[in-house]
């Protein structure tokens, strides 16, 4: 009796693994495992229809639900213990030896959620591990992870302290997301050895309790489906939007100038901060550049899904004679990365800062409230320019803070070379293809030219309406290769 | 903790004493006067007023839109004037700073609260464009390097370029402990700038002539909570400095420098605006330089840092030798130093 009342307990109140937060930075392992803090994360998350972190459950800080004390299950005879240090890489299996790629490929059949069938949310839950693996590149991860074990067991590691502290960091991270993976597949096996066990017995309660636990993971799993497109290394980041006119005139500026828009109010409705740091007006309409800071939780990871060109078809406003013109825009986001010792090192002595459109005289002869600034990196001829800001010194800043992201990404776009395995995802996006058709005459349509996702009604996309376009660009990016998960 | 505001509040009486500006060096437009009242004397600056007005957004809108085309209606016209005053461009940032400095963050709804009336918004607005007002006047507050400076008429609106002195004296070994002094300080700027920086021992004396810079300065020293870093004291270049003679670490002063018959070509917003005390160096500009240089041997302790600001290039370089050649055995390191524009905008040096 006492034993049934332990064990009831700890499976609906208690996870029986502690959880692992090493920093808290790593996207997924957040995901995983803890909340995402701060009502000002909440507040995003409750605004996204693809949310992150949002668990259905109410938890705790450390991410648990309830606050029942941890028992000691090695005790327990039928269920399997797994020691965190093993459990990273050995696979569960329940205790007739089942695992969790066994139940996806037995092909039992998948219910509404509303059927009390065990097998048929074992199958879900499964079938949900498999894409998340396949999404989080499980099999790359793995490689990854010998490797930067490898590396951490050289003895002439620390010679390099910075490179040690990356390997190292980048391993902490690694782990702990695989970690929270396995963690996610033994509690499925353990409900199912709770459920046979309580079956055996007799025990409705207990049956009941393990099938409702079922039903929670398996919603749970759904939402981590989704969390799970947002697992790359950077994609928790803020990040510059920056837009660009093709060749066209105002007809393509005025174009840039609606890209740009439609940004900001996207970025507007899911809560990020907008600042516009630069801006090149055109001469008669539009931009010819401009550039904005997007802050907030995953702004990188849902933006850099905009990278590309992006075409219009419309009857131009700026035509008298009322022709169909064709114009493009080109959009790069660059993430800022939050981990300044991963920040690429700018020497002083290789910068040179000038006053941007100054002209005369200057100072005491000249009242102006332009004080733009550009920053220009010599070495590799790479420059920012903000003008946006209310003092040269603001200016200055923000200049120097877009001259860190763009030299951070010629950095990681050097390392992906020499890693190209590991960040082959990231490499695939690039700047220069022509992502997106928006048509205004003669139909009306929006249509991503990679995922063939499409709408009929542009104004909605051109208000910030992008979220579909996003979150299937994502899938189709991460669920198209990897075909053999691990 | 209460700030006492060295203004007037808009509604205590005017003075009728007090001239709504320093003396105009030209007077504008008569036409651009005419249909203006006179305006009261500086109140609170913009950002800092109570919210204790609204309007409906789309009457906000539409003054958003009344004043930009006002500003591309007169762009072509300031152009023309080619006295280097602001492009469409300009002006329209202005405006979006303006409506800033007006508001509270974002707000929805349809309804928008506002530091001023509406029509005190049109009113701002038509002097900025008809007056060539300064916006920094307009809106009572200069952005400059990490500060919210406040200005008002009878005060120079600090420059872009004299941010760069703040930088040159952080610089200095040891600069935070030492006693520095900031001559014809205007507002305060670079005052409050080092201030910011200093140690426990460090501390700054500000010094101005016009009893205007004086009010002013203390004002943004009050409001950064620096009254013990940053000391005020009215008076003449180095006369209120006796008592610190020969101790300091350093000296660094924006004196008026624009040569007496440059002034009545300025810019619209400098020319009439300004207070010409700031501006007019005598009839090379260099007449306060001089006077700062040669003060500086005898003010300056040994090793002591100095760093002034002037007209550019060739006055720069007149200076630099002047000191060179004159006062050679008082000072070293002597040298010109880049805005950056590329002008030879400073002049430092160091006590021998």
């Amino acid at each position: 009796m006492g034993f049934f009342f332990v064990l009831k307990r700890s499976c609906s109140r208690v996870r029986p693994f502690p959880p692992i937060n090493p920093n808290g930075k790593s996207s997924l392992l957040a995901l995983f495992s803890t909340s995402l803090s701060g009502s000002r994360a909440r507040n995003l998350i409750s605004s996204h229809p693809f949310s992150v972190g949002s668990f259905g459950a109410p938890r705790g800080p450390n991410g648990f639900s309830g606050s029942g004390k941890s028992l000691d299950f090695a005790s327990l005879p039928k269920v399997r213990l797994f020691s965190s240090q093993t459990a990273a890489l050995s696979e569960p299996t329940t205790s007739d030896g089942l695992t969790v790629d066994a139940i996806a490929a037995k092909g039992w059949p998948i219910l509404d959620e509303s059927e009390s069938d065990w097998r048929s949310h074992a199958a879900a839950i499964a079938q949900s591990i498999r894409l998340i693996k396949k999404r989080l590149q499980w099999r790359k991860m793995i490689v990854r992870l010998e490797q930067l074990s490898a590396a951490l067991n050289k003895s002439d590691l620390w010679d390099d302290p910075v490179y040690a502290g990356r390997i190292s960091r980048e391993h902490g991270e690694l782990m702990g997301k695989i970690k929270a993976v396995n963690r996610f597949e033994q509690e499925l096996l353990e409900h199912i050895d709770l459920l046979k066990l309580a079956r055996e017995e007799g025990d409705k309660e207990l049956e009941l309790e393990s099938m409702k636990a079922l039903l929670d993971m398996r919603r749970d799993a759904k939402e981590k489906e989704l969390e799970a497109l947002l697992s790359g290394d950077r994609d928790s980041c803020s990040c510059f939007i920056e837009v660009q006119a093709g060749a066209g005139g105002t007809e393509s500026m005025d174009w840039a100038s609606m890209v740009m828009n439609m940004y900001k109010m996207w970025a507007q409705s899911h809560g990020f901060a907008v600042t516009v740091l630069e801006e090149m007006p055109g001469e008669i309409a539009g931009i010819k550049r401009a550039t904005i800071k997007v802050e907030g939780e995953y702004a990188f990871g849902y933006a850099k899904a905009e990278v590309g060109v992006h075409r219009l078809v419309r009857i131009s406003p700026f035509d008298s004679a009322k022709r169909r013109h064709t114009s493009f825009a080109a959009v790069a986001v660059i993430p800022i990365l939050s981990d300044v010792s991963t920040q690429y090192q700018i020497k002083e002595s290789d910068l040179r800062i000038e006053r941007f459109r100054a002209g005369g005289a200057g100072g005491q002869h000249v009242n102006t409230t332009e004080s733009a600034v550009r920053i220009v990196h010599i070495p590799t001829g790479i420059s920012a320019t903000c003008q946006n800001e209310r003092s040269q010194h603001s200016n200055k800043a923000s200049a120097m803070a877009v001259l860190q992201s763009r030299l951070d990404q010629l950095e990681m776009a050097r390392q992906a070379q020499l890693n190209a395995e590991h960040t082959q995802s990231l490499t695939e996006i690039s700047w220069g293809n022509q992502i997106r058709t928006y048509v205004l005459h003669p139909y009306r349509m929006v249509k991503d030219l990679r995922t063939n996702y499409e709408v009929s009604d542009p104004d909605s996309v051109l208000d910030g309406d992008l979220d579909g376009f996003i979150l299937n660009f994502l899938s189709t990016l991460l669920d198209k290769d990897e075909g053999n998960t691990s | 903790m209460i700030l006492r505001l060295p203004f007037a509040i808009r509604s205590a009486l005017p003075s009728p004493s007090l001239p709504l500006h320093r003396r105009p060096i030209r007077s504008p437009p008569a036409s651009a006067l005419s249909s203006l009242p006179p305006r009261p004397r500086q109140e609170i600056p913009l950002f800092l007023r109570p919210l204790a007005h609204s309007a409906a957004r789309s009457d906000l809108d539409a003054f958003r839109r009344w004043a930009k085309s006002l500003a591309l209606t007169a762009a072509p016209g300031i152009a023309a004037a080619a006295d280097g005053g602001p492009d469409a461009d300009h002006l329209i940032r202005e405006l979006s700073w303006l409506v800033q400095d007006a508001t509270s963050e974002p707000e929805v709804g349809d309804e928008v609260r506002l530091r001023v009336g509406l029509e005190e918004l049109y009113r701002l607005w038509r002097e900025r464009i008809e007056k060539r007002r300064p916006f920094q006047y307009l809106v009572g507050c200069e952005h400059w390097r990490d500060l919210v400076l406040v200005v008002r008429e009878g005060v120079l609106i600090p420059r872009p370029e004299t941010e760069l002195l703040v930088d040159m004296v952080a610089e200095v070994e040891g600069f935070q402990e030492g006693l520095w002094a900031d001559m014809g300080t205007g507002s305060g700027a670079i005052a409050v700038g080092i201030g910011r920086l200093l140690g426990v021992r460090g501390k700054v004396f500000a010094t101005d002539l016009s009893p205007d810079a004086v009010e002013v300065a203390r004002f943004n020293v009050e409001r950064y909570g620096l009254k013990d870093k940053v000391e005020i004291r009215e008076g003449p270049w180095f006369e209120p400095l006796q008592d610190v003679k020969g101790k300091l670490a350093g000296l660094v002063s924006n004196p008026p420098y624009i040569p007496s018959s440059h002034i009545s070509g300025l810019q619209a917003e400098v020319g009439w605006h300004e207070p010409r005390l700031a501006l007019d160096g005598g009839k090379d500009g260099t007449d306060y330089l001089l006077h700062l240089c040669e003060g500086s041997a005898s003010a300056l302790k040994p090793g002591g840092f100095f760093a002034f600001e002037t007209n550019g290039d060739k006055q720069s370089e007149f200076i630099a030798d002047f000191i060179s050649t004159m006062w050679g055995n008082f000072f070293e390191n002597v040298e010109t130093v880049l805005d950056f524009a590329g002008i030879k905008r400073f002049v430092t040096g160091v006590r021998r």
